[in-house]
């Protein structure tokens, strides 16, 4: 499923440090226009450097990208050490 | 009955086999059918796991947990497959400077499903100074 929040929490010794709730989904309600308006684009792109033989990369590669934000959703990155934290989630 | 143990049991009744053979044949059926049905009730992965923790020895108090989807894994593969050769090549050469022997050239994307299917057996468990646990879940 495609990741809807954001957690992010950066700290260093002796710093406030960043704590993040990003929602995404509202990221992804300007960002999913914008694709869609795009598409015509990289497909016309994609016709144009065919002969090229990149063409093919960009028609495969472009769902592709989308299929990786997708299936982002459960990613957690987790580092504590003495002086810093880092910890990412994305729900 | 199934068709195997009903041929076993027409060879013992034509005499091909005796009793013990029959037996053996029998038990050795059953095992592998009880290995299939384990087979087939093993869950997928979802989730491949990394953890670092401190060992008692261990001066430092870092912590590692890292859990990526293994669908993430598998797309990040499949768009990794189709990256262009004269791309794949000069990744291949930054391996290799980095001490990785590791051709990308020769994945295919019909590789990925096996090498994702094999993930879920894949583990690794360090313990020294420091305990590493590399595991799917």
């Amino acid at each position: 499923m495609i990741p809807l929040i954001l957690k992010l929490r950066i700290k260093k010794k002796n710093r406030r440090g960043i704590n993040l709730w990003l929602p995404l989904f509202l990221i992804w309600l300007i960002i999913f226009p914008l694709v869609l308006l795009l598409t015509p684009v990289i497909l016309l792109a994609a016709l144009i450097l065919w002969p090229t033989g990149k063409g093919r990369y960009i028609l495969i590669s472009y769902p592709m990208i989308f299929g990786l934000i997708w299936h982002m959703s459960g990613v957690k990155i987790d580092i504590q050490s003495n002086d810093n934290i880092i910890y990412l989630n994305l729900t | 009955m199934n068709e195997e143990r009903k041929r076993i049991l027409e060879m013992l009744s034509e005499g091909k086999i005796n009793t013990e053979e029959a037996e053996k044949l029998l038990t050795a059926l059953s095992s592998q059918g009880s290995e299939n049905i384990q087979e087939s009730f093993k869950k997928e992965p979802r989730y491949l796991r990394i953890m670092i923790e401190p060992g008692q020895e261990s001066a430092s108090h870092d912590r590692v947990n890292v859990k990526i989807p293994i669908k993430l894994i598998r797309a990040g593969l499949k768009l990794a497959s189709f990256i262009p050769k004269d791309a794949q090549v000069k990744v291949n050469e930054a391996l290799h400077e980095k001490g990785i022997e590791k051709d990308f050239t020769k994945i295919k994307p019909e590789d990925i499903d096996e090498i994702i299917t094999q993930l879920d057996d894949f583990t690794v468990n360090v313990e020294g100074k420091e305990t590493v646990k590399v595991f799917c879940e």
